[in-house]
This record gives structure tokens, sequence and C-alpha cells, in this order.
């Protein structure tokens, strides 16, 4: 008897797992987003909260978890009304995008501002904040992407829009308003660029991807409410990799989900997080928690997602998912498609 | 619109909720005292929050992991609710059955509880007794996880019967003796959580209740005069009939909701203030089969509450959280939160964590030098920053009298959009003398706001204000 198994033509294996919880050091504080430098070097956004600012920052470390170093501290607030916004400190950092030269962008939705950093974390500069919905200015920017040509697209959260920048900060075009129905966008969050320069925009209250030319003309959307296959419940992040594989972070529903470029559903993952290199050093310096461990039931809780924001892949297919409210980033890898030919 | 209306519904909504703006007030009133009594009773009939925006931009809400964040997301509740009554059942029976962050340290297991007291809450008091009993945050806190068939710990039997149901005694009569207390503990037994996975590297997992058959006393059990196999659930089934239990309620409902009572351990000696209003609250635990909903019902349309307003001195929480409400500050998240929730644990409340499994002594006994300044200080501030959209409310509401209004008119106008506050004659008479030398007050002039947020900073000030 031949058995005939339906399988996916996309596989996703599970690699390795990155982080614990910690607001210095080898750690992250609720890494909210992430992107791939150089050198295999992972920049990870820590959102952190108010009650711990020192715990809101950028951590770079490479992908075999060995720690670098870490820049853009939050700062404590003094009282209700008493800020301290200073350049170069994040608040509500939401994304992290590197642009061809190494350069760092971080958005912030509290100070509606675009932070620049160089590659080893030294402050460049912001752009100029204006808060508003004219042509340029942002409310609450949230996803940014770097295209071929070093522009860089926001998404801006609160105008229910895209905006295209130079890398500079200057408006160059826009697409998208407030609504469900195609192209249109209802409090957009990630957003990713193809190899061919399309955008892809995660719709978050539409619980719906979208995708967009680089002239910003609606291309494709795929995606419904809900916790079925190809459903999202508040997907907060998209990634797309060279095959045109469409990587959804599908927040509420904690889970990664996976779409062919056409928007048909693939697969999903649930997590499969194992302990990492940094979270056995910490058990290994707390032996007790080894044991504590053994005596737990259900710790097989402990392999899945839980509300993943960031979903990163790079150019070796590595697939990279931010759990904020774990401290950490599973890492899958794509495998080869299962036949390759042309011979059999 | 009758003033005396809408300040009776100052006063419930005060009570019910954590007050509302005079315009909130002036649309309750005209759709009538009994219809919004039954609307608060029915929280799910207005809008919830909406949980994925605050989640977006509070992502620290989604895991729970920290005692100021659960604080802050908690306060934030408390002054967004379009519910009012279903965050105020859920401090109220937080008040009473006490967990601490500082023996559970998981917030989000805490918040579960939280969310079982806004639902069971409202409903049948033994189902609610049996919630805490299940509750794996009180299971921990109380240690029942650490009493055995063979080596019982007393701890939950103890406070189920003295802080959570029945009380030490009253009429000047024991509820229960220390043969009790040991056999309510027996039948408990078995009755624990799960181990927990440690919190390294990836943060805490919530606990499960668990019964363990193996670990429970199968042995015979008298409890408050009955003999038998008795397992937990027995015991809360017998709990929950006894007279001192709707005593027990009825008293609680009344401190909380009504005039601040003397605390809990003199209750067995000391009558209720209202023994009447009391009566009428047992006689409707029982004739409404243990039914919460229905006790606030007779409670909130009764004469005895309705005239008992300013018989209260509120919480930190309430004067944290009513403030806010009036001035229309955090109506959506934003920096500062931390350090705003932050004055309720300055106040003397820090939410979450009480001090023993007793909670907080209310009443007068909020009050003392460091905590009157903290008070003053937070509602001063707010009252007094012009910029905010329900000071701006009033200062708009008075400007539109005339040209120019009197210093009585500027106190009682201020009084009255606070929400029909009262003060006593001497103090009305000190606050107009104030706006007197201040000269004419001009609506239309630069100085107007400014002197409308000078006078709600005095008003907030007096001893009358401490009182809801």
């Amino acid at each position: 008897m031949v058995l005939a198994q339906r399988i996916s033509h996309v596989q996703l294996q599970y690699s390795h797992t990155i982080g614990r919880g910690e607001q210095f050091g080898p750690g992250f504080t609720y890494p909210i987003h992430m992107a791939r430098g150089e050198d295999d070097l992972m920049y990870v956004l820590c959102r952190s909260s108010e009650y711990r600012p020192e715990g809101t920052r950028v951590t770079v470390c490479t992908v075999d978890e060995e720690y670098v170093n870490a820049f853009a501290r939050g700062v404590p607030q003094q009282g209700p009304h008493e800020y301290n916004f200073e350049d170069g400190s994040l608040v509500w950092p939401v994304n992290v995008a590197i642009a061809s030269n190494g350069n760092v962008y971080v958005s912030d939705e509290w100070l509606h501002r675009i932070s620049m950093f160089t590659r080893d974390g030294e402050y460049i500069g912001k752009w100029d904040e204006n808060v508003g919905s004219g042509d340029g200015q942002l409310d609450r920017p949230a996803g940014v992407a770097i295209d071929a040509d070093d522009n860089v697209w926001v998404v801006d959260g609160n105008n229910h829009r895209v905006q295209k920048f130079t890398p500079d900060g200057q408006f160059l075009m826009k697409f998208g308003s407030y609504g469900s129905g195609d192209g249109e966008l209802d409090s957009p969050w990630g957003i990713d660029i193809d190899n061919q320069g399309n955008i892809y925009i995660a719709d978050w209250r539409n619980d719906r991807i979208q995708k967009f030319s680089a002239e910003g003309r609606f291309l494709m959307k795929f995606g419904s409410s809900g916790s079925g296959d190809g459903e999202f419940n508040r997907p907060a992040d998209v990634a797309v990799d060279q095959d045109g594989i469409i990587y959804v972070a599908d927040w509420l529903n904690d889970r990664l989900q996976y779409f062919d470029p056409d928007g048909n559903f693939c697969g999903e993952k649930t997590g499969e997080a194992t302990v990492s290199k940094w979270g056995k050093d910490k058990l290994d310096a707390n032996p007790e928690m080894w044991d504590e461990r053994e005596r737990a039931p259900g710790l097989e809780r402990e392999r899945d997602f839980w509300a993943p924001t960031g979903v990163a892949v790079d150019e070796l297919n590595r697939v990279f998912v931010c759990e904020g409210p774990r401290n950490r980033i599973q890492v899958f890898q794509k495998q080869a498609l299962t036949f390759m030919g042309p011979r059999l | 619109m009758a003033e005396q209306d809408i300040a009776l519904m100052a006063h419930l909504m005060r009570r019910a909720g954590f007050g509302a703006t005079y315009e909130e007030l002036e649309a309750r009133a005209a759709k009538g005292y009994e219809a919004t009594v039954e609307e608060l009773l029915h929280p799910e009939t207005q809008p919830a929050i909406q949980d994925d925006i605050l989640m977006r931009y509070q992502p620290q809400w989604v895991s729970k992991a920290g005692l100021e964040g659960q604080q802050e997301e908690w306060t934030y509740r408390m002054i967004n609710t379009k519910r009012p009554l279903e965050e105020k059942i859920a401090l109220f029976w937080h008040h009473i059955f006490c967990t601490g962050h500082a023996k559970c340290e998981y917030p989000k297991q805490q918040n579960i509880e939280l969310d079982m007291f806004r639902t069971l809450g409202f409903g049948n008091f033994e189902e609610l007794l049996m919630g805490l009993s299940t509750d794996p945050a009180m299971v921990f806190y109380l240690d029942n996880c650490m009493s055995h068939k063979d080596a019982i710990n007393e701890n939950w039997g103890r406070e189920l019967l003295e802080l959570f149901s029945l009380g030490v005694g009253m009429d000047g009569n024991a509820n229960y003796s220390e043969d009790d207390v040991k056999e309510a503990a027996r039948a408990f037994t078995g009755w624990t959580v799960t181990n927990s996975i440690p919190r390294y590297p990836y943060g805490k997992y919530e606990a499960a209740f668990i019964y363990d058959p193996s670990d429970h006393d199968y042995g015979e059990k008298t409890f408050l005069g009955e003999t038998g196999n008795f397992n937990g659930e027995d015991i809360v089934k017998i709990v929950a009939r006894q007279p001192a239990a709707a005593r027990f309620v009825a008293r609680h409902m009344y401190n909380f909701f009504v005039a601040d009572e003397p605390q809990v351990p003199a209750w067995q000696n000391t009558p209720p203030r209202d023994p009447e209003a009391i009566k009428m609250l047992e006689d409707e635990y029982f004739r409404s089969g243990y039914d919460i909903r229905s006790m606030l019902r007779v409670l909130f349309n009764s004469d005895f509450f309705k005239n008992a307003q300013f018989e209260k001195v509120k919480s930190p929480t309430e004067t944290v959280v009513g403030t806010m409400r009036l001035v229309g500050d955090f109506d959506m998240p934003r920096p500062g939160l931390n350090a705003m929730t932050l004055t309720i644990r300055y106040m003397g409340q820090d939410l979450l964590n009480p001090p023993t499994v007793e909670g907080w002594h209310t009443g007068r006994e909020w009050i003392d030098s460091g905590t009157l300044v903290e008070r003053i200080n937070f509602t001063a501030d707010a009252v007094g920053n012009t910029s905010h959209r329900g000071v701006q409310a009033i200062i708009n509401r008075l400007g539109a009298q005339g040209d120019t209004i009197s210093s009585e008119q500027l106190v009682d106008g201020c009084l009255q959009l606070l929400g029909h506050y009262q003060l006593a004659d001497v103090t009305r008479n000190e606050l107009v003398a104030l706006a007197d030398s201040e000269g004419e007050l001009r609506t239309g002039s630069d100085e107007f706001g400014t002197r409308v947020g000078q006078m709600l900073q005095s008003i907030v000030a007096t001893t009358e204000y401490l009182f809801e």
C-alpha cells in the first residue's frame, strides 16, 4: 500500500531559541521586533515598560546568541505630566529596520519619531517630529521597512496609511486611508518589502494582509477574522522571503502562519521553544530551578508562542519570531522544497 | 431637570462606580435612577474596553508580569470602563478576598482572580466562595497547597470563616469554634495547585487548581453542628446558609457602598451602624438564594443608601480614579500612567498587594498626615490643570452664565459641577471670601479659567472633599 500524505511545499524546521528575560546585558525585555544586520547580527528592539524603562533598548547579538551590546535606552518619567524625551531615547519603540549602510532606524509610536543610529549604536539623529495627518507627518508610526534604494517606508498607524521617505526623512509618497475596502487600512502595524519592491502590510484591525505595488497600487489581500487556517486575530507583522513566501505574526492567535506568494495558506507554527544558551546560563546559576522544572507539570507549555509581534526572515531563509511576553526569539529554518527535480 | 436628581445620580455614580462628569450625570438623570441602577447591575449591556488597542500600546499588559504594570492596567480600566460597577465589584471583593503580590509574585495569576470577581462577583455567594476556594492565587496565598491529610495547615480554613464568609462573631456571639476551623481545613485537604514552572528564563506560567484525591482526608467531620464525610464543597454549602454569612456580606456591602463601618474584627461586639439596613440586605440574601446582584439592587434603591451622601471616606483608588474620570485625563494609554497609578500606593493602597490577608482598614484610617498631603497634592494638580477636557467643560459651563459671575456663583457652581459636593457653611463662606478677595470675575477675561481652576483646587483641599 502506498501511503499518500499531503505535505505543504513550505516546510519550517525549528532551529533554536534566543533570549531570556533581562533588563541589561545578554537578554531581552519584551522584544517587540527585530531586524537582521550584517555578520549574523540581530538588532532586537526591547519595548519593556514604563515602570522598567531601563529595559527599553536595542539589544545587539548574533544568531548564535553571542551578546554584542545595547543602545538607545528608555528614560524614566518624572510624573503624570513630566516627561523626559531626550534625543536618542525611546518611549514606545515599535519597529526597527536596517539600511544598506548599516544604519538602524527605530520608530517610536509615542514620540511620533524615527530615530537613527549607526550600526554600532551611536545616535545619528531623528526626523522632524511633525505630528499630524499631512504629507510627511506621522501619527503613531509603527512598521518600518527599507527598500532596495534605501528609501524608508513607514506605517503611519493612526493615519491608517503608509508613507515613503528618503533616508533622511523627506516625504516622497503615501498610500492608504482608513477603511476596510481594498487598499484601505485600519490601524496597520507591520510592513515588509519583497525582492520585487512590493509592499506587504499587516492590516492589523482588519485582520488581513494586503499587498501593494511600489507605486502604492493595491495588488492582493488575504485573511479574515478568526482562528482557523488563514484567519487572523490582529496580525502584528509580516515578512517575505526570497521565494515570496509570506510569514505573518498572528498576534492574538499566538502563532506564526505562512502563505505562498498568492496568499494561500501553507502552514502554521505554534512554537517549539527550547532553553536558549542564555537561558541555560541562568538556570545553571540557579540550579534549584532545574529541579523545579523537573517537577513542574505542563512544561511543554514552554514551547508555545505567546503574542508574537515581530517576524523577520533573512537571506539564509531563517525565520525569526519575536515573543515579547516570553522575552525570546524562536528561530526556524525554511527547508528546501521536497522535490527539487529535474530528474527522478 | 431637577438638580436634586443630578445630585442623587452623582451619589450613585460615586458609589456604584468612580464618579462621572456633570454631562454624564445629566444624561443618566434623564434616563432615570432605577434604570441606571439596572444598567450598572448588568455591565454586559455596555461595551467592553477594547483590549487589543490597550495591549498594542501597553504590551506589558499582555504578560502581566509585574505588579506596577498590573496596577496600571487595572487603574486604567477603572478610569475608562463603560461598566463602572463591574470594576467596582472587583475592587469590593479584592478588599475582602485579599491575595497579595508579596507572596504570589505573579500579577497575571491575581488578574485571573479579578476576572472571577468581575463575573462571579455579581452572582451567587456560594458559587463565589467555590470560585475562591479553587482560585490558584488564593490556594497558594493561604497555603492550602501546604495542607495535607496527615498534616493540615489551618490557614485557609481559618480565613475562609473569619475573613471571607462569617466573621468572628455577631450579636456578641462567636460564629464558629477552633474545632470548626480544623474540620474545615481537613475538608479542604487535597485542594491544591500545580507546581510552577520557574520564572527563568522565560517568565512565569499560570498555575492550575487541582484536586488530589490521594491527599484528601475522607474521615468524618463535624462542622458548624453538622456531621458527615465533608469535602470542601460541603463546607462552602454549609457556610453559605449561615445567618452569619448573610450578616457578613451585608455589613461588607454597607461599609463599601453606603457608609463607613467599624473594621471586621470589631463586628462580633459592635452592632451595625444601621441595623435595619443590614436586616434588609440579610433578608434579600436568603430571599434571592444568596444572590449578590439582588442585594445590590435592594441597596442602591433603598432610602438608607440615598440618604448616605458623603458618609464615606474615599479610598485612595476611588480618589485617583474618580479624579481622572472627572478631569478626563488618561482616556488613552500614555506615558505618565505609571506615575499616576503610583499615587494610589502613596495614598496608602497598594492594589493587589494589601498589607495582610485582612486587607486595608478603610474609612478614616485611610487618612494620616502623609496620605492627606498626597491626596490634596494629586487632586489639586489635576483639577487645577485647565488643559484637561473635564476642567475645560467646567470652565465653559460657568462662563456661560453671563459676562460676570459672583463669588457665590463661582463657589456653588464649582461644587455643583464637581458632583454636587456640599461644604459646611463656614468652609463655603471662607471660599466665597477668598473669591471676593480676587476681585470681580469676568467670564471673558484671560484669568477666568485660572481662577476657576484655583477655586476647584481650594475645594478639593477641604475636609469635605475627602468624603463621597
